[in-house]
């Protein structure tokens, strides 16, 4: 399985992650999450979110999840990328893909990603209101 | 020993610092460093519940007992996407 992690500060930038996309003849289902900063964090509004990530240790834990992926699906790739710092309201601040040979387990292991993600990879959010 | 200990998200305003070096006696386990470390920066002790502790890159359990050279990290709950 192909595996693509990316923590960056920069902008997700999704035209050339699309343009980078690889299937392979045997593979029949492509799909991508997308995770935006929703404009209020419970009942207060918000400007942005800053995230801070303990980066070698994100490392190593999304490496797991991706050992754990491969054993349990079929899945030729999979790519990840997180934003660290300050992202703003509206603006993406995670992109998944998932491919593999049929959707059930390309929705199935993406959905699980992010399940295990927001529970062992080290990574916070700080809610900034200006 | 001595051991340096890293605080990541709020823990480092509850603490004051990102990191710092402690002295151990052979030992100790994570459980214990916590606490000791709970007299020095009082603010931890009701976070004790939610903190999770991870040596080097890998989470440990509050029995885990503690060697030279261990990098130790106190973190809440995380909260990624």
């Amino acid at each position: 399985m192909k595996r693509q992690l990316t923590i960056t500060s920069e902008p997700v930038d999704e035209k050339a992650l699309l343009a980078h996309r690889s299937i392979s003849p045997m593979m029949g289902a492509a799909i991508y999450f997308l995770g935006v900063v929703r404009g209020t964090e419970g009942a207060d509004a918000i400007a942005s979110i800053d995230y801070e990530a303990f980066q070698p240790m994100v490392q190593h834990q999304f490496g797991l999840l991706f050992d754990q992926m491969e054993k349990r699906w079929p899945l030729e790739s999979v790519r990840v990328v997180h934003r660290i710092g300050p992202v703003k309201v509206n603006e993406p601040s995670l992109w998944v893909e998932v491919v593999a040979p049929h959707r059930a387990e390309a929705f199935a292991a993406c959905q699980w990603l992010i399940d295990e993600m927001k529970r062992v990879v080290p990574i916070w959010k700080k809610p900034l209101t200006a | 020993m001595t051991l340096i200990v890293r605080f990541h998200s709020y823990f480092k305003d509850l603490t004051g610092c990102a990191h710092t070096q402690e002295n151990v006696s052979g030992g100790t386990t994570l459980e214990q460093f916590f606490q000791a470390l709970c007299q020095r920066f009082p603010k931890l002790q009701p976070m004790r519940k939610s903190t999770l502790m991870a040596v080097g890159v890998e989470y440990q359990p509050a029995d885990y007992v503690l060697k030279e050279g261990d990098e130790v990290s106190f973190f809440p709950p995380v909260q990624g996407g």
